[in-house]
């Protein structure tokens, strides 16, 4: 952006050619024009420039500040600004540009986003109870290497570990189970409440194998008192560490597995809710009492809709006939004719003026230019469609025709003719 | 202070009929906006600098919808009085 000062100097000389006035008058002028907007400004108004924009002041607050070389702190005082807000027309102007950019509405794709993150949440309970599962068979397997190396290790301690290690091992083998059954045998509501009395059973039967792990743990840990008298001292804390890390992995699997199960329980059962349309009856007599509830209130409307809707039906489609068929009343015609000339394809026959395509050449901003509206751009689109493959992406060098169009067609205050326009672009932007 | 009032005050000084004034003001007002939409900087001396400045296009989100909207970029003018404008806008006092 190259951005040239001009001076008041070049201003005086521009305003004076311009007015064929002398280079003196213009200049007074300016400053008398300079003088008077000061003068209302500190008299405290407003003052407002026909076609420019308006000044006026704004207070600032006084401040604290620091000084950057020294640390000290400085109360910078409270002034007053001149403020400028241009008017509409030159910020029109000074936008031309930019105009035929419209805000664009993102929620269709944050919707999309939002369903991933979903599935992300479905997904991840799985993982990481795999990466954990994964993780603690390392550990065990760490615990049996470890054991083995230690000189004199008692056979008696060999086997509560493995004892230890097959139940964590079935524990997991269960549940990876059940995930698999859960995942694939979606079929069927019973399956589900199946599950659910399974995952009830289960419930019960986690805290007695945790205690037995304790129960281990403690054999292990009166054991190990007496072994310390001739083996190496360093095992016993690390193998405690072990122990207690696998006492807490099993109470944090065992919740995780009951969210997990309740979460793709609960979720499959609304699945499905919705999906059964109450059209087999199977499934429907099985669940419970909010799709019963939801049917009666279908049947109970649907005892009503049928007398309600064929009357509704049949106005609508009454009314357009009789204005069609019999009216020749003129209060109509006028808004038919438009309706007409909205429905007949258009054909593109006189143009007022013929355009080449160059770089930031835009559809939008020659229908602004030539129509007064920059949504009229489709009948451009219309008339060139032969040599535009795409709308957003035309080659540069195309010749574009301007194609003379119906007045009633590009009426820019008939709200109808730029609801047209805007219809038009839905179908060929998308 | 609106058009009509400042016309009124600038003939007063100037000695002038009102519609000369209104006239050479409008002129000025036109080549102004032409300058600045030609992205050029105007300063007037104990006045002020007009500019053109640019504002990048940015995502806003709906406080209460959360619906994200792409709000294109825009070219607006900007007006930063000058620092003799500012001195004596100090004599004003303050009250609120």
């Amino acid at each position: 952006m190259n951005k040239e000062k001009i001076s008041s100097q070049e201003i005086i000389d521009l305003v004076a050619s311009k007015a064929s006035v002398s280079k003196r008058a213009a200049e007074e002028f300016l400053k008398v024009m300079i003088v008077s907007v000061e003068e209302g400004l500190l008299a405290g108004e407003v003052v407002k420039i026909k076609n420019f924009g308006t000044f006026k002041l704004q207070w600032n607050e006084p401040r604290k500040s620091v000084n950057v070389q020294t640390g000290d702190e400085i109360l910078i005082t409270g002034y007053y600004k001149v403020v400028f807000v241009p008017d509409a027309v030159l910020k029109e102007q000074v936008n031309e540009p930019f105009a035929h950019l419209e805000p664009v509405e993102l929620d269709i794709q944050t919707k999309k986003n939002e369903l991933i993150i979903e599935e992300e949440a479905v997904s991840d309970p799985l993982r990481l109870f795999n990466e954990q599962a994964s993780e603690i068979k390392n550990l065990i397997s760490e615990i049996q290497a470890l054991s083995s190396k230690s000189t004199n290790a008692d056979p008696e301690k060999k086997i509560d570990k493995e004892i230890i290690a097959e139940k964590e091992q079935t524990i997991v083998t269960d549940v990876t189970d059940q995930e698999i059954e859960e995942t694939s045998t979606d079929d069927e509501l019973q399956v589900i409440i199946d599950h659910e009395v399974e995952l009830n059973e289960e419930n019960q039967d986690y805290p007695p194998v945790t205690i037995d792990n304790e129960k281990d743990n403690y054999q292990v840990q009166l054991e190990i008192p007496e072994e310390d008298l001739n083996s190496d001292l360093p095992t016993t804390p690390y193998l405690d560490n072990i122990k207690s890390s696998n006492k807490r992995k099993v109470w944090v699997w065992s919740l995780l597995i009951l969210l997990l199960l309740s979460i793709s329980g609960t979720g499959a059962y609304l699945y499905y809710s919705s999906q059964s349309d109450f059209s087999d009856k199977n499934s429907a007599t099985k669940i419970s009492e909010k799709i019963s509830i939801t049917e009666i209130l279908n049947t109970i409307s649907g005892w009503f809709t049928p007398a309600a809707k064929p009357v509704t039906k049949s106005k609508t489609i009454v009314i357009p006939k009789d204005t069609t068929a019999f009216d020749s009343i003129s209060q109509i015609q006028p808004v038919d004719s438009i309706q007409i000339l909205f429905d007949n394809p258009r054909v593109y026959t006189d143009f007022i003026a013929s355009e080449r395509i160059k770089e930031g050449s835009r559809l939008t901003i020659m229908s602004k230019r030539y129509y007064g509206n920059k949504d009229f751009w489709v009948y451009i689109y219309e008339a060139n469609k032969d040599k535009i493959m795409n709308p957003d992406n035309i080659a540069i060098g195309t010749l574009i025709r301007i194609p003379k169009l119906d007045p009633r067609l590009i009426d820019v205050s008939n709200p109808r003719c730029i609801e047209k326009a805007k219809e038009l672009h839905d179908i060929y932007i998308n | 202070m609106n058009n009509k009032e400042l016309i009124a005050s600038m003939a007063l000084k100037m000695n002038a009929p009102k519609s000369v004034v209104a006239f050479l003001l409008e002129t000025t007002v036109t080549t102004c906006s032409e300058l600045l939409v030609e992205n050029k900087t105007i300063g007037f001396q104990s006045f002020g600098n007009f500019e053109v400045r640019k504002k990048e296009e940015r995502l806003s989100v709906h406080p209460s919808t959360q619906i994200r909207t792409l709000i294109p970029p825009k070219l607006v003018v900007n007006f930063k009085q000058s620092t003799i404008l500012k001195d004596k806008l100090k004599d004003i006092s303050h009250h609120e």
